[in-house]
């Protein structure tokens, strides 16, 4: 079974992929393709949190900060077992992620999800948007939900 | 999707999807030029220069295309989403200049929100609610598409093709009136032939600057560079054409409207009343003005919103650098958007907006976008001599020289003929200097980045 994690560079996602390994096992899992999805026409393409320190202008990239995303994913899983590929895809998040799930007829689809119902409902979360597209079962993985008020990260 | 990706995890392969072809960037180019201008100033325009105001379209394009040009040159030799900043940092490996140029930019693209957020209170806003003030329309208008792009924009090049596809729609609408009158025979071609009094040259310059406000936006093409396919092969086509299309239409539209409309009624109040509806409404075709009123609205929030986000951007990417305070970097932790820089740009926007008209606003966006435009194609020239281990368009040469002295031609000439304008500049350059300051003192600790740094 092919599966995809998504990643847009937060430690949430990191958290999904550790979640993932925790559980799954691995002999099922023949690979594993790591997605980052970059907007273009967004006024930050791709942010990843890891990356805080001062840029210099060439190093600026939103691609470069993607594919950076993408390996800190792919060395999380690198002694696993299951093939690990790393992908970068522009457009629309939700969509592409759903697009490179069919593309390679993935088994499932790894996501987290950070945000509350109110700002869901108002902003639209990816992870939803996964939820009612996606061909195959979906893990949304929550990891800054806390039980009592919904968290703010 | 190739089979490439299923490699050994020792040796994880990227694979680089690159979604926009030929035709997506061309209607990309042509949409962020096409919304721009001509829906809004062809009033100001008429009263600035005459009936013959398509002549300053001529002049405003051909340098717009000159700098094109360089552009294509640059984007396919860097295709990096960074744009004018890293061509002129890569030339020049000036700390100043490139802030120069940076703020330049940035400066431009607020002034343009703000023209464009103005004109979107104008006449066309007028047609569907009466009587509210233009400067209440605006500001509002700024603050919801700030909201959009708080909340982020993830719509593929799909949705901006939709867009370009309805601008056109209003510019065909346009074509379609001024034939109807040729062929009617009702054609005035005494009108599109008068100049306002004065230097026949001088007054043809004077709406120069304002035709190059209608050809602005081009440059954003830069930040789609990464994810275009064949680069090299594509950009400049597509750039070029895109450009060039946009600059053949707001000719012959330019033309029409002198053609159609009386020129009382163009350039009534000093201009800012008079719009292409005012085409319409002078044309034989009954099309209804508020489907036409519709169109322009879209086409101008469509532009405006692309501007919006740019300026976001150009702060993000600003402060990721280090030259204005990090705090500009600061995302939203769900939705991934630079939400103080969206804040600081918008709030600069508004204020601008209170306080300028369209003419004024234009001419400062143009001013300092003059400023990047000459930088560019200078940066074009310098940077012959580094090569890059790709093939990459080659503009002529003659083109990029032409392109440094049009675009320094005009900057010297609108600075002259309207020096108001440079007051306004200044205070708007003031504001980066302090930024840059208030940066230097709460950022000892990060010495700015030495020459010798950034020679690679």
């Amino acid at each position: 079974m092919h599966v995809i994690i998504a990643t847009d560079g937060s430690k949430q996602s990191l958290q999904a992929a550790r979640y993932l390994k925790s559980f799954a096992d691995p002999d099922t899992i023949t690979s594993i393709g790591v997605l980052a999805v970059t907007s273009p026409l967004a006024a930050v393409p791709f942010a990843s949190e890891g990356d805080t320190g001062r840029k210099d202008i060439e190093e600026l990239s939103f691609r470069a900060a993607a594919e950076a995303a993408t390996a800190q994913i792919a060395e999380v899983l690198a002694d696993w077992g299951p093939k690990v590929t790393q992908q970068v895809r522009s457009g629309s998040p939700a969509t592409e992620i759903v697009k490179a799930a069919k593309a390679k007829e993935a088994g499932l689809i790894v996501v987290a999800s950070q945000s509350g119902r109110a700002s869901a409902v108002l902003m639209g979360s990816v992870a939803h948007r996964v939820l009612n597209h996606a061909t195959c079962p979906v893990l949304v993985v929550r990891p800054g939900a806390k039980v009592k008020k919904p968290a703010k990260r | 999707m190739t089979d490439q990706a299923q490699t050994t995890p020792a040796e994880p392969t990227e694979e680089l999807e690159r979604s926009i072809t030929g035709r997506l960037l061309f209607f990309y180019v042509l949409g962020d030029v096409l919304g721009s201008g001509i829906y809004a100033l062809i009033g100001v325009m008429a009263f600035t220069v005459g009936g013959a105001f398509w002549l300053s379209f001529v002049v405003g394009v051909t340098i717009a295309l000159l700098t094109g040009f360089a552009y294509a040159e640059l984007i396919t030799k860097y295709p990096q989403a960074a744009g004018a900043a890293l061509y002129t940092h890569k030339a020049f490996k000036s700390r100043p200049l490139t802030f120069l140029v940076t703020f330049s930019l940035l400066a431009a693209t607020i002034a343009a929100a703000g023209t464009l957020a103005r004109v979107f209170g104008g006449t066309y806003f007028n047609e569907f609610v009466d009587g509210v003030p233009v400067a209440l329309v605006a500001v509002v208008f700024i603050v919801v598409l700030s909201l959009i792009n708080f909340r982020g924009i993830t719509e593929s090049v799909w949705a901006n093709m939709i867009m370009t596809l309805v601008e056109t729609t209003g510019l065909l609408i346009i074509l379609v009136v001024g034939g109807t009158v040729f062929a009617q025979g009702d054609a005035d071609f005494s009108t599109p032939f008068e100049l306002n009094d004065g230097n026949p040259t001088l007054v043809v310059l004077s709406g120069v600057a304002l035709a190059f406000f209608a050809m602005t936006g081009f440059e954003n093409a830069a930040n789609i560079a990464e994810e275009v396919k064949e680069p090299s092969k594509v950009f400049p086509k597509a750039l070029l054409g895109g450009m060039a299309l946009a600059g053949i239409l707001y000719m012959v539209i330019a033309f029409i409207a002198a053609m159609v409309a009386p020129l009382a009624d163009l350039t009534a109040g000093d201009g800012e009343e008079g719009s292409l509806l005012t085409v319409v409404q002078a044309g034989p075709l009954a099309i209804p003005e508020l489907v036409f009123s519709a169109i322009a609205l879209v086409a101008v929030t469509n532009t405006t919103l692309v501007s919006l986000v740019a300026q976001s951007r150009i702060m993000y990417g600003m402060a990721k650098q280090g030259i204005v305070p990090k705090v500009f970097a600061k995302t939203h932790p769900g939705r991934r958007t630079p939400w103080v820089a969206i804040i600081f740009t918008s709030a600069l926007v508004c204020i601008l907006l209170l306080v300028a008209d369209v003419d004024r606003l234009a001419t400062v966006t143009v001013l300092f976008l003059i400023v990047v435009y000459g930088m560019v194609c200078l940066a074009a020239l310098k940077l012959r001599s580094s090569r890059v281990d790709h093939d990459h368009y080659r503009a002529p040469t003659a083109l990029l020289v032409l392109g440094v002295v049009a675009n320094l031609g005009i900057l010297v000439y609108t600075m002259v003929d309207d020096p108001g304008s440079l007051v306004w500049c200044g205070g708007i350059v003031a504001i980066g200097v302090a930024l840059y300051f208030v940066n230097n003192a709460f950022m000892k600790d990060a010495p700015p980045i030495d020459d010798a740094d950034l020679v690679t």
